[in-house]
């Protein structure tokens, strides 16, 4: 913890790049102060009613250049969905790296997510002596209709009940209000940074610009706003940066390869629709409303995620966040086996030539980019292309 | 009459079979006429459409014709060239990309009013949506289909669950998703009748779920017959023909085309009539379509495939009786639980019928879930490479008949 001296801008940048490198450092220092840690999976599950239990909560990722073994042997090597993650993720739960944790709420999301569930219920029944945290599933419907949105809200109200034993404390209207208050400020402040990476010039990289995002999801959110207004007050001084403004679309990255990548080719990743991009902050909780009815709103009626339905919503909301952000041209990249996604490029390819906005299509992937050399060329001949139009 | 060769075809299984073209062709010219038609993927809500008599395909039923005409590859590349992967479920909505009746089985599906699914994973919800979007027609997701417990791992199946399932089934279900379920499919019967302007009241509803219950419970009848005469009166390629008549669950030929069935098998029973006269040793054959090996198993050593993985679902999973009258509910809970896939219901399936040995496809990837307890309880088990009346697998047969059944 630092100490309560301002930081310049650079400073607070090198400090949230530390919590983004060392993602489990606020987290294991609450639990080393004798709090309790509870991570999730997903943008899909409620922070703000896990804070206002008085508990850490930190999003899960997994680890491309970690280890699997631990999870293959362990795990019956069944297809999955994201396999490559899945794998990382069990595997950090079975070695310790994740021995923090107290208690694991696991979303209905995507099918990787549900077999990650399923995966580590069947591990916690086989084997009770192995140090996993406890779980609780927060099911949800995939369609956005009204009543599945009064389904979800129960089951949001469940996850509350389940924090409430957690922590040992009811979680009142004003504690909800508060994390709120704090919750939102944190979604403008990331507002702001995304605003400079899609300015023109952008004086934000996607690097940076996904570390920031991402990192807000592993500390403390007003720690975190601490360091973001710290962050913001400098970036005037801030150099812009040239080359060719593109967007990402495509599977959750929680690690910052392909954007290198794609920024060692000379371009700025100015967007992006991911949910450990941008669509973690576009949309904030309604605070005319009751704050709990307000956040299963908020969760509810979220940015677009690629598991819900309908993908007309997400066709729209890649092309509005593309043309907003005035990208030049745009990378689909998809997982192995990450079949939510691989199903929406085709249409999203076809309405972006329909506005003469090209896009490469990385599909297939590997969690681990082993080999960027083709993915490179490919973004050098999408540059040129762009340049050549120009 | 049995013959040496075995008895002859079941008549029901080719009325059955013989129906099925004559009802594409009848749909299609009931479509140009200006009726509805739907296409829904599999017990998702398509005997709601049979009541309302709306024309319905569905989907894993398409997809398996295609697969018989072996046009998989083909619609495979139909898919790969707009840049989908070549996905099996995708099948259908490839021959609609495709468009070219010429070269679809059946010439193709008719426009349908409108495409009914779940959201249950992360590939059916998606080609569903892109499906109606090259018809043009409206795509309605349901959500649970088949997926009536959020945390089955914590709650594992019952034993002998299937003796809860047509009496006591809201023990096998969460009751909070149901209640959602339920409501949405009130919401689509509205959809549908103001889509189509066909009406569903619950006289009819009650009178569908009588009939579907009637045909399953015929069937089941059927299944205790063919489980208990041996040698097996009717052969798996017509036990399994037969099973198209569960896309007619929920109306009165669907129910006759099963008493047809019945009536006949009862009377094979009664003449001793035997589909394989040869008979000497009984199997499970653990897939829904006939194996290719299995002549060459009854001829080498009169092992006959009495039972396969499709032998007891209409009796032990599509039966549905009404808790407190309530129809809806009933029908709500058939489509989000089926079966649960568990090895004491596959060996229940093997002891029933009286078999001597079981025989799956291997997955070298997936260990087998059933071996240990098949083998614990003395029912031998062969893992057979794939599905192929090739050396290799005859080779892994003949070993296993002749090391575990024969010594």
């Amino acid at each position: 913890m630092r100490g309560g001296e301002r930081l310049t801008s650079e400073s607070a940048f090198e400090e949230i790049q530390r919590h983004y490198q060392q993602r489990d450092l606020a987290a294991r220092e609450w639990k080393g102060n004798g709090g309790k840690v509870v991570g999730y999976f997903c943008d899909a599950v409620p922070a703000e009613i896990i804070l206002a239990a008085g508990l850490f909560p930190i999003r899960l990722s997994g680890d491309p250049h970690g280890r699997t073994d631990v999870a293959r042997q362990n795990v019956i090597p069944r297809f999955t969905a994201r396999e490559d993650f899945v794998h990382s993720i069990l595997n950090m739960l079975l070695t310790g790296e994740y021995d923090f944790l107290d208690y694991l709420v696991i979303p209905h999301t995507r099918d990787s997510i549900h077999r990650l569930y399923q995966l580590i219920a069947m591990l916690k029944d086989s084997d009770p002596s192995l140090h996993l945290p406890e779980i609780f599933f927060l099911d949800s419907i995939h369609t956005t209709f009204f009543s599945g949105g009064l389904y979800n809200r129960d089951r949001m109200l469940e996850l509350k009940e389940r924090l409430e034993e957690w922590s040992g404390k009811k979680i009142t209207s004003e504690a909800l209000s508060r994390v709120i208050a704090i919750t939102n400020e944190n979604k403008v402040l990331l507002k702001k940074v995304a605003a400079l990476r899609a300015a023109e010039p952008p004086c934000v990289s996607g690097v940076e610009a996904l570390q920031i995002i991402g990192s807000s999801m592993f500390m403390l959110k007003e720690e975190h706003n601490k360091l973001l207004k710290e962050y913001l007050d400098g970036t005037d001084k801030l150099p812009a940066r040239n080359g060719t403004r593109l967007f990402v679309s495509g599977s959750p990255l929680d690690s910052l390869q392909l954007f290198e990548i794609i920024e060692s080719c000379g371009a700025t990743v100015v967007a992006d629709d991911n949910c450990w991009g941008n669509r973690y902050s576009d949309v904030l909780i309604d605070t005319s409303l009751d704050p709990f009815e307000a956040i299963a709103d908020r969760y509810h009626n979220r940015s677009p995620c690629s598991r819900m339905y309908p993908m007309s919503r997400r066709l729209e909301y890649c092309l509005q966040n593309v043309v907003e952000a005035k990208a030049q041209g745009v990378v689909f990249n998809v997982f192995r086996h990450d079949a939510a996604e691989i199903w929406e490029i085709p249409g999203k390819t076809k309405a972006l030539e329909e506005k003469g906005i090209p896009s490469v299509y990385f599909r297939n992937q590997p969690y681990l980019i082993s080999e960027p050399e083709p993915l490179k060329a490919s973004i050098e001949e999408l540059i040129e292309k762009i340049q050549d139009s120009q | 009459m049995t013959s040496d060769r075995g008895a002859a075809q079941l008549e029901s299984a080719n009325a059955i079979r013989a129906y099925q073209r004559e009802w594409l062709e009848d749909t299609r010219q009931r479509v140009k006429q200006g009726e509805p038609f739907a296409i829904c993927n599999g017990d998702e809500f398509e005997e709601v459409f049979n009541i309302m008599d709306i024309p319905v395909i569905v989907i894993n039923y398409w997809n398996s014709i295609i697969a018989t005409k072996r046009m998989t590859e083909y619609y495979g590349d139909v898919l790969t060239k707009r840049g989908y992967p070549a996905n099996y479920f995708a099948m259908g909505l490839a021959s609609t990309i495709d468009n070219d009746p010429e070269t679809a089985p059946w010439g193709g599906l008719p426009k349908p009013a409108l495409i009914i699914g779940g959201t249950k994973s992360d590939t059916e919800m998606k080609v569903l949506e892109i499906w109606a979007r090259e018809y043009g027609c409206p795509f309605f997701p349901l959500d649970f289909g088949l997926d009536a417990v959020p945390e089955l791992p914590k709650y594992p199946p019952p034993p002998r669950w299937w003796e809860m399932m047509a009496e006591h089934w809201d023990g096998l279900i969460d009751s909070r998703r149901l209640d959602l379920r339920v409501e949405e499919e009130k919401a689509l019967i509205n959809f549908i009748e103001v889509t189509t302007g066909r009406k569903l009241s619950m006289a009819k509803l009650e009178q569908g779920l009588e009939l579907l219950n009637e045909q399953e419970m015929l069937w089941g009848k059927a299944r205790d017959l063919i489980a208990e005469t041996i040698p097996c009166p009717v052969s798996l390629r017509d036990q399994l023909a037969v099973y198209q008549a569960q896309w007619h669950r929920g109306t009165v030929r669907g129910r006759d085309f099963i008493k047809a069935y019945y009536e006949e098998v009862k009377e094979r029973v009664e003449n001793g009539v035997a589909a394989c006269p040869n008979e000497k040793l009984r199997l499970l054959w653990m897939a829904g379509t006939p194996p290719s090996w299995a002549k060459w198993a009854e001829e080498e050593y009169g092992a006959v495939c009495v039972a396969s993985l499709f032998s007891s679902i209409p009796i032990d999973s599509y039966y549905r009786a009404t808790i407190n009258g309530d129809v809806m509910r009933a029908l709500a809970s058939r489509h989000m639980v089926l079966f649960l896939e568990t090895p004491d219901w596959r060996l229940k399936d093997a002891k029933i019928h009286q078999c001597n040995g079981v025989v799956e496809t291997a997955n070298p990837s997936v260990p087998s879930f059933n071996k240990k307890l098949f083998e614990e309880a003395g029912m031998p088990l062969c893992q057979i490479p794939r599905d192929r009346d090739d050396e290799e697998v005859r080779s892994v047969l003949s070993n296993f008949i002749e090391t575990r059944l024969l010594s």
